[in-house]
């Protein structure tokens, strides 16, 4: 593949809106994401006498965003920590009865469909992803959203695999719950 | 292991089995626990769920704001010096 075909600026104008969207979902700051975007970009400029072509750009782009990502994670972090505090683990137990069982039932949800009701839980999921304590956000959001690995979090982040599954537990029941009570139920019910 | 696990450590059983495959006693132990408990298999589908939600959000995500014009010519200027150097 000649180097003609990898044409930068044609990245930024096709894939710069995505990357920015990718990369603001998950750092939650607009000039953190317009910083990784350009990274990756040049970072993308650099290494694309190795790039083969063999993968859809967007696809090798993305790819090393999710690198530029965890830096700027990485970057922000002074230490991590499992919050002991009461967003943490003393927001689960209160899910819970002392016998382990749920202290209240949970309520069924339904099947979105239009594109109003999707747009909605649109809104809450993030309203609701921007509330997590910020370790546990990184962490979910790395996993859900960008849908890396377990295991390549914890040697990123430098984190053990058991505080991933902690930190990953703590942050789901949360999201739940706050999806529950922000009418996730009710929006969707069939 | 216990005979039969709580629903909060089911949670945690349901919640790993999002991100690894789990070792057989305890993928036995989810398995019989959400066989009979309406609260922990609803939460499992939920998480499954919220799963499908986020990654459908980021594949049709038109309506979010893009790039900024300022910032993406920065990054065409940037780019066009590390073209040029």
């Amino acid at each position: 593949m000649s180097l003609n075909t990898l044409d930068p600026h044609r990245w930024l104008a096709d894939h710069g809106d995505y990357l920015f969207r990718v990369a603001r979902r998950q750092l939650h700051s607009d000039a953190l994401a317009e910083d990784a975007v350009q990274e990756t970009l040049l970072a993308a400029l650099s290494a694309q006498a190795r790039y083969a072509g063999d993968a859809h750009p967007r696809t090798w782009l993305t790819g090393i965003l999710k690198h530029k990502i965890v830096d700027a994670i990485r970057r922000q972090m002074r230490e991590v920590e499992i919050p002991r505090d009461a967003d943490g683990e003393e927001a689960v137990d209160s899910l819970f009865k002392q016998d382990g069982h749920w202290a209240e039932p949970l309520r069924p949800w339904g099947n979105p469909h239009t594109e109003a009701e999707l747009g909605q839980l649109r809104r809450v999921l993030d309203a609701c992803a921007d509330r997590l304590k910020p370790v546990m956000a990184q962490v979910f959001s790395l996993r859900e959203v960008a849908g890396m690995e377990t295991e390549e979090i914890c040697k990123e982040l430098n984190i053990t695999p058991t505080n991933c599954w902690v930190l990953l537990h703590r942050a789901r029941l949360y999201m739940r719950q706050c999806l529950e009570l922000n009418g996730f139920s009710k929006a969707c019910t069939t | 292991m216990k005979w039969m696990t709580t629903c909060k450590e089911t949670t945690e059983l349901a919640s790993r089995a999002m991100d690894e495959r789990l070792p057989f006693g305890e993928r036995m132990a989810l398995r019989m626990h959400l066989a009979i408990c309406t609260n922990c298999a609803r939460f499992t589908r939920q998480l499954h769920e919220m799963r499908r939600l986020f990654q459908l959000e980021t594949a049709a995500n038109d309506a979010v704001p893009g790039l900024p014009p300022e910032a993406r010519h920065r990054i065409a200027s940037e780019l066009q010096n590390k073209l040029d150097s």
